[in-house]
């Protein structure tokens, strides 16, 4: 032992150990514990949620994300940074907005970017879908936001016809052709592609914009149905009955009570709890009674009973 | 003294041989609780391990195989017996006071390493490519954007994540856990309380 151990245990009653020996031995439980729970129980693997997979059996849902989204109804429009240079919707706390700190870092206009470049490379396979791409952005700002209007309004009653979303005739200019286009681009499989940077293919590992595409609605509804919204204690849930994250669950308590669970300002406000009580627990060796508590617990007594049994103990 | 003779001093002063491989003990150490530790490395030892060989043959295995799934599997339920031992040992070490008579550095490092795990796991989430990634990849961004980590953190750039997951997450974690683990073998484990309240003790 060095100077500093034998001075430490100096009188203390030593006994023999065998550290490796402990050590295979819980390591060898551990491996057989994982191997029984994998192989009796298996593991959570719930399938992706594709395009294609919304565009096949929820046509109707899929044509309203995309004309919300070229409504500017999308969740990202005026998101703020990173995305957007609005920084009305930036979350603040006492004045204090980080997400403001760096700016734009990614910026995404959702009718151009989830809608509108995706149709172009439509347009190169589909004539009608070019024509009506060419007439949506001749029209001045007012005119394609009536159509848009009036064909989501419409989109309430729809019908599937042969595959097809079918509405009630009305003025909806180039619009239902350019949501057919982005039906078709889903049940091809290939939105997701048209929608990421195509600087970067075929090697793009950024999925930053198809994940956005369908946030609002369509994983919102799969993520309720399977009891991971936020409300429902989020993503430290798990899908099936597995365990989930669990050791988040201080994380999305705070999410479930007042004032988060119904500000605006939520993340920012259970951001900062969280890093306040990593700080505290970081330093309990240097605060008064959080520090004090243990011995008033008394818990070690349970810990240290045989020790206390033979010594005089607190 | 030239670097390696200083080195050797730091050895011979802080962690000999009897203090990284001990064959004695202190007879306090007789509880279970001693055990968390080690199941918490154990199971750490199962993650690199079952990560290393997801690693090796890709998602398409561990998604698409039932050999593939089975690893996948053991990565899964080795992530929950670390944490569960992670969370009984930091609480046991928090009931015996183990930062007393000089050890608070290693709790400190501790805790880091908790933090540090705590993100790794994020990212495992995030790695997983399936449903649950692409679920916590659109809520987890709202966080970190609303903290401003959104800036250089994105949870839906899976190249990011992936590569923070399986690289320099696991290296910064086996950093934090080699200091810990040289605290605590340099110091050995914490006397139990010897006298009734002096608060001065806990510190």
């Amino acid at each position: 032992m060095t100077k500093r151990t034998d001075a430490y245990f100096r009188n203390v009653p030593m006994k023999p150990y065998d550290l490796l020996a402990e050590g295979l031995i819980v390591l060898l439980v551990v491996a057989v514990v994982v191997v029984v729970l994998a192989a009796v129980l298996s593991s959570p693997d719930y399938p992706t949620v594709r395009g294609e997979d919304v565009a096949n059996r929820q046509p109707v849902a899929f044509v309203q994300t995309s004309a919300n989204i070229l409504a500017g109804n999308s969740s990202i429009q005026d998101y703020g940074p990173p995305y957007t240079p609005d920084t009305d919707n930036a979350q603040s706390l006492f004045g204090i907005a980080p997400a403001k700190w760096f700016g734009v870092r990614d910026r995404i206009d959702p009718a151009q970017d989830f809608i509108l470049k995706p149709l172009a490379r439509a347009a190169v396979l589909n004539h009608d879908v070019a024509t009506a791409l060419d007439t949506y952005e001749a029209a001045i700002p007012d005119e394609q936001q009536t159509w848009v209007t009036a064909y989501l309004s419409a989109l309430d009653e729809a019908t599937v016809v042969n595959g097809e979303v079918r509405v009630t005739p009305g003025d909806y200019g180039p619009v239902p052709t350019l949501m057919s286009g982005m039906l078709d681009l889903g049940r091809s499989g290939l939105l997701e592609g048209a929608l990421e940077s195509n600087a970067k293919l075929p090697f793009t590992l950024d999925f930053t914009r198809s994940l956005l595409f369908f946030q609002d609605d369509v994983y919102a509804s799969v993520a309720e149905k399977l009891n991971l919204l936020g409300d429902q204690w989020g993503i430290s849930n798990e899908t099936g009955r597995y365990p989930g994250a669990w050791w988040l669950w201080p994380y999305t308590f705070l999410y479930q009570i007042e004032p988060m669970s119904s500000s605006d300002n939520a993340d920012l406000q259970v951001g900062a709890i969280m890093i306040g009580v990593f700080l505290i627990m970081l330093l309990i060796p240097l605060i008064p009674v959080v520090s004090w508590l243990p011995r008033w617990l008394r818990v070690n007594r349970v810990i240290w009973r045989r020790w206390y049994a033979r010594n005089d103990g607190p | 003294m030239n670097l390696t003779q200083r080195a050797q001093r730091l050895l011979v002063d802080n962690l000999t041989l009897e203090d990284a491989l001990p064959t004695q003990m202190p007879v306090y150490v007789n509880s279970v609780v001693y055990l968390f530790g080690v199941t918490t490395l154990s199971a750490l030892g199962a993650l690199v391990l079952t990560g290393v060989i997801m690693s090796l043959f890709g998602p398409a295995w561990y998604h698409g195989s039932n050999v593939g799934h089975f690893v996948n599997s053991l990565h899964f339920w080795s992530v929950q017996v670390f944490f569960g031992a992670l969370v009984l040992h930091m609480v046991s070490k928090y009931l015996m006071a183990a930062w007393r008579d000089g050890r608070w550095k290693t709790w400190m490092v501790g805790a880091l390493a908790f933090g540090v795990a705590v993100i790794t796991g994020l990212t495992g989430f995030l790695s997983q490519t399936n449903w649950d990634s692409q679920w916590v990849a659109v809520q987890a961004k709202d966080a970190m954007n609303a903290l401003g980590v959104g800036a250089f953190f994105n949870t839906m750039d899976a190249g990011q994540v992936l590569t923070l997951h399986i690289v320099v997450m696991p290296l910064l974690l086996a950093l934090l856990v080699g200091v810990h683990l040289f605290f605590i073998r340099r110091e050995g484990p914490v006397k139990p309380f010897q006298t009734e309240g002096r608060h001065d003790e806990a510190n």
